[in-house]
């Protein structure tokens, strides 16, 4: 009976439930004694930080969880599955939802800002109102002529240039209106006059619109904007059609070398950005407004593409990017219009490519590299683009490299079985229980899922290690035969994500070994790549102060899981920034400044390209990479310090 | 004019002592030095560099000279141990060659039977090395360990994939296991680290790097096992494991020690210049720091224990 006093007695809140239980229990072995289920995915291992709750009275002891920073200690917040009862307690349980709100902010994801403009606006094409004179037989000089001296009135601009197909409308809209027009021009044109684009009759308002495109191997991502506001209208993105060609660059190439090939590819990507820019136009002007909008009011669009899509949209020979010693076609891009390219837009507006920095270090991160600002910083800062390959640019405002890493496109879903791009139905999380392997998953959107994107990947095998489903070199090593979540299927050794009767299509959701082997590659290219590039500056990972990371993939990976397995280095969370698609915002700033696209322009002249095929270190950094999370543990302190508490 | 003083380095690790034999049998220990090989002046070799012998459970398809070597004890593997016994072998290691799918395919009932008779006829420490196919090393080297318990063999190979089954196994009968990885240095590190998460202290596993024979990958095999070393005598525990490499076997595989053909004259006559082949790849890798090399002919053997003899004595 004497225990019964020493017993401390824990209230829930809201529930208004409570037990009475030794010190020493923990919170979450409490709450079932109180008959309240707190969601502890993990198996109450600590790993998950969704058993979350706050303490409102009482002490408890807190082990030094990752989970939890000393103001959230100080704020009463406690790690159910490790807070040790230490007294009488009222202990508040958020709702589910609310945890992992909560878990997510400590984990520090992110989701990407929308586009911000770093540069001052000026739109590429201005708009011009013009009444001209109607001609007579004392004054009937030619229409174009007539033009040219109401513009160096009215503006001051006699010299710009005309387009025949243009110039062939003109007599018919001078006549339509009454002698009233728009006309709008490009005044970033490189001929150093500026470019008439259209000519329209009268003198109605319409929208000036503009388009950023990214064109990935995998995705493209558009963003339809205001040219005078700098206002983003809508936002839409898709698969490359080109896909069916082939999943990665080279495979794109070698389609490229057949007959007929670059065509294809060429058509392919033009639908895949009409279908977009069809997906763009649908919606109304404005938000509530009537007024359509029409793709010949797109008059300017900047594109940010690796340099093979860069390639392939131009129609340009792709072929000897892919041979030693890799040299493109150009790294810098004339200005095309787009009618020339089949795009659907005003045929007379200027298409601006991003500048390559080399072969593998394309266009989209010129864009990314001035949408991260990078070079404007004193911080030294490692910029890496995850995407169907893994970019890297390092440095600060006085000197930047970079690198490209066939990382392959297994963080995009391809090559994995199961994989899929970070789209909705994807699994972008997964928490593995290391009691029963039972797995718990985060679908985007949350839907039944379809696959797994590459944080889920990351996720997973993290998960999968810490929990002995898989050994340091990916081997599936869990031989509990009785546990059906673990098996040999028609791939080899799996680990089931998700069953069956919870997946939308009706199949089980696996990863098997050689996918497993697949992700491991690609995060040791991405890896070695990173450590090739600093030995090559003589600067040591800690050194890094900022990494800021961009591709589609960088909104929802977990910082956490992703040192776990040695993709990124080690470093405090709080040096870790999420961008979003860098590219797609970096052809936002270029379609609105001018000094911003002068400044993607000197960029490739600033940043010094590393061949890492020509580094004898990096095959062997890359095998060192290809374990989990490396084979030097140095390299990962804070998971050794994790393991000798466990 | 000052004397020339000789740098001495000061390392941080040493090579881990591995102990095969023992439990009534003659034991012998490797490993144990502080420093680079053959470095005196440096640091301290508690044990010489061990000289083994190859025998095989069947009647091998080697070349005649190095046949003829042996004799008819080719023809069963106790007195073929025996006679490696006598011309000087530290250590007898038996390949289990007839458990190849395409020799014999062999069992484990085979295996046991042989490695009985070789325990029975040497009292030395014994390897035991299997097919080289994972699934067969497995099948064979699991019932070899039961009949050895005790007896301290060493057993090889594992390898990435197979290494939890051997690991194991050794853990519970008191065997070592050999690690084998191809020629790098990081994926050797990686195979120790898998076999340490899975209980083997590293007093327990011998490192085979991959062996490539003078003409075929020797200068790889070399910059191995000297990266392992540095890497090793830095502190990493996880490189300090002895090395074995099987020189024998490698050198022998080679045209220049199987036949006459397309050879110049000049490089002398078959059996003397194969056995020159093997010595060779023995005392280079002995330089760069292999503590065990298994080797085939016996004149190889007496040349290289020779050359130990002379190197270790020098000061």
């Amino acid at each position: 009976m004497k225990e019964e006093n020493i017993n401390c007695r824990v209230e829930f809140h809201p529930q208004g439930k409570s037990a009475a239980v030794p010190p020493g229990t923990t919170i979450l072995d409490a709450a079932i004694k109180a008959g309240i289920a707190i969601d502890a995915p993990c198996g109450g291992q600590g790993r998950c930080g969704r058993c979350l709750v706050r303490v409102e009275k009482g002490t408890v002891t807190h082990n030094d969880s990752s989970y939890l920073n000393s103001e959230q200690i100080q704020q009463g917040w406690a790690l159910s599955c490790e807070a040790i009862v230490a007294s009488d307690l009222a202990i508040f349980v958020p709702d589910s939802r609310e945890r992992i709100g909560l878990g997510d902010k400590i984990t520090s994801r992110k989701a990407a800002a929308p586009p911000h403009l770093d540069w001052p606006l000026t739109s590429p094409v201005s708009r011009l109102p013009l009444t001209l004179s109607p001609p007579d037989l004392q004054d009937n000089a030619a229409d174009l002529d007539r033009l040219r001296a109401a513009m160096a009135a009215g503006y001051q601009m006699e010299n710009f240039s005309i387009s025949l197909p243009l110039l062939r409308r003109l007599s018919r809209n001078l006549r339509k209106e009454k002698w009233q027009l728009t006309l709008s021009l490009d005044t970033r044109s490189r001929e150093g006059e500026p470019r008439l684009i259209d000519i329209r009759s009268g003198h109605k308002e319409q929208p000036l619109l503009g388009v950023a495109l990214d064109i990935g191997t995998t995705s493209v991502a558009a963003s339809l904007v205001d040219l005078n506001s700098g206002r983003l209208i809508s936002q839409a993105s898709s698969l490359n059609k080109q896909r069916a060609c082939g999943e990665d660059v080279i495979s794109r190439i070698i389609y490229s070398e057949r007959s007929g090939g670059i065509k294809d590819l060429n058509r392919l990507v033009i639908q895949t950005i009409n279908d977009l820019l069809g997906e763009l136009t649908a919606l109304p002007v404005s938000p509530g407004g009537k007024g359509k909008i029409k793709a010949t009011d797109i008059n300017y669009m900047v594109v940010a593409g690796n340099t093979t899509m860069t390639h392939l949209l131009l129609s340009l020979p792709a072929t000897h990017i892919r041979q030693e010693p890799y040299v493109p076609t150009a790294t810098h891009f004339p200005m095309v219009s787009a009618g020339a390219l089949g795009i659907k837009i005003n045929p007379e507006a200027s298409i601006y490519c991003f500048p390559a920095i080399a072969a593998y270090v394309g266009g989209d991160i010129t864009a990314g590299t001035l949408s991260s600002r990078l070079f404007q910083n004193d911080e030294l800062s490692l910029f890496l683009d995850i995407g169907t390959n893994g970019e890297i640019v390092l440095g600060n405002s006085d000197w930047m490299v970079s690198c490209a890493c066939s990382a392959g496109p297994a963080f995009e879903g391809a090559g994995v079985n199961c994989g899929m791009p970070a789209i909705r139905g994807a699994i972008e999380d997964v928490i593995i229980n290391s009691r029963t392997l039972e797995p718990t998953v985060k679908v985007i959107d949350d839907v039944l899922p379809q696959g797994i994107c590459g944080s889920g990947m990351i996720a997973v095998l993290a998960e999968m290690l810490s929990t002995g489903v898989i050994d340091k070199s990916g081997n599936i090593i869990h031989e509990d035969k009785r546990n059906s979540l673990i098996r040999t299927g028609e791939h080899g050794k799996e680990y089931v994500i998700c069953r069956a009767a919870d997946s939308a299509g009706g199949k089980d959701i696996a990863i098997n070994e050689a996918d497993i082997d697949n992700i491991i590659r690609t995060k040791a290219a991405i890896y070695a790549g990173v450590m090739v590039l600093l030995k090559q500056v003589g600067i040591s990972v800690t050194d890094i102060e900022r990494v800021l990371i961009g591709g589609a993939f960088g909104q929802h990976i977990n910082v956490e899981s992703a040192i776990k397995i040695g993709l990124l280095p080690d470093l405090p969370w709080e040096r870790f920034h999420f961008l979003g698609n860098t590219s797609l915002s970096g052809a936002y700033n270029a379609l609105l400044s001018p000094e911003a696209q002068e400044m993607a322009e000197k960029l490739t002249q600033q940043i010094t390209y590393v061949e890492l095929i020509a580094d004898s270190s990096f095959m062997s950094e890359f095998t060192a990479a290809s374990f989990l999370p490396h084979t030097d543990p140095d390299n990962f302190p804070s998971l050794k310090a994790k393991n000798r508490r466990a | 004019m000052t004397p020339l003083q000789i740098p001495v380095e000061k390392w941080a690790g040493k090579v881990t002592e591995v102990k095969l034999g023992g439990n009534g049998r003659k034991d012998i220990t490797i490993g144990g030095e502080n420093t680079l090989p053959f470095l005196h002046f440096e640091g301290t070799f508690p044990h010489q560099p061990a000289l083994a012998i190859e025998i095989q459970d069947m009647e091998p398809d080697w070349p005649a000279d190095l046949l003829l070597s042996w004799g008819d004890a080719v023809k069963d593997p106790g007195q073929w141990a025996r006679k490696a016994a006598e011309y000087g072998a530290d250590i007898v290691a038996l390949r289990l060659r007839s458990a190849h799918p395409e020799v014999e395919n062999s069992g484990a009932e085979k295996a046991k039977r042989t490695v009985a008779s070789v325990l029975e006829a040497v009292d030395l420490p014994l390897i035991v090395l299997g097919p080289e196919v994972a699934e067969k090393d497995n099948e064979v080297l699991l019932a070899v360990s039961e009949i050895g318990r005790g007896q301290r063999l060493a057993l090889g190979n594992c390898t990435d994939k197979n290494y939890r089954a051997i690991a194991a196994s050794c853990l519970a009968n008191e065997h070592v296991a050999i690690a084998k990885a191809p020629t790098d240095v990081n994926l050797s590190k990686q195979l120790n680290m898998l076999l340490h998460e899975a209980g083997l202290p590293m007093s327990s596993v011998l490192t085979d790097p991959t062996t490539g024979a003078l003409g075929y990958g020797l200068e790889y095999t070399y910059s191995v096992v000297e990266r392992l070393r540095l890497s090793c005598l830095s502190g990493d525990e996880m490189t300090s494991t002895p090395i074995i490499c099987t020189v024998g076997e490698e050198s022998w595989k080679q045209k220049e020690s199987r036949s006459s053909q397309d050879i110049p004259e000049s490089w002398g006559a078959q059996e003397r210049r194969a056995i020159i082949w093997e010595s060779i790849t023995s005392a280079i890798l002995a330089t760069a720091g292999a503590d065990i090399v298994v080797l085939r002919h016996p004149r190889s053997v007496e040349l290289i224990k020779e050359m130990n003899g002379k190197w270790l004595s020098m000061t």
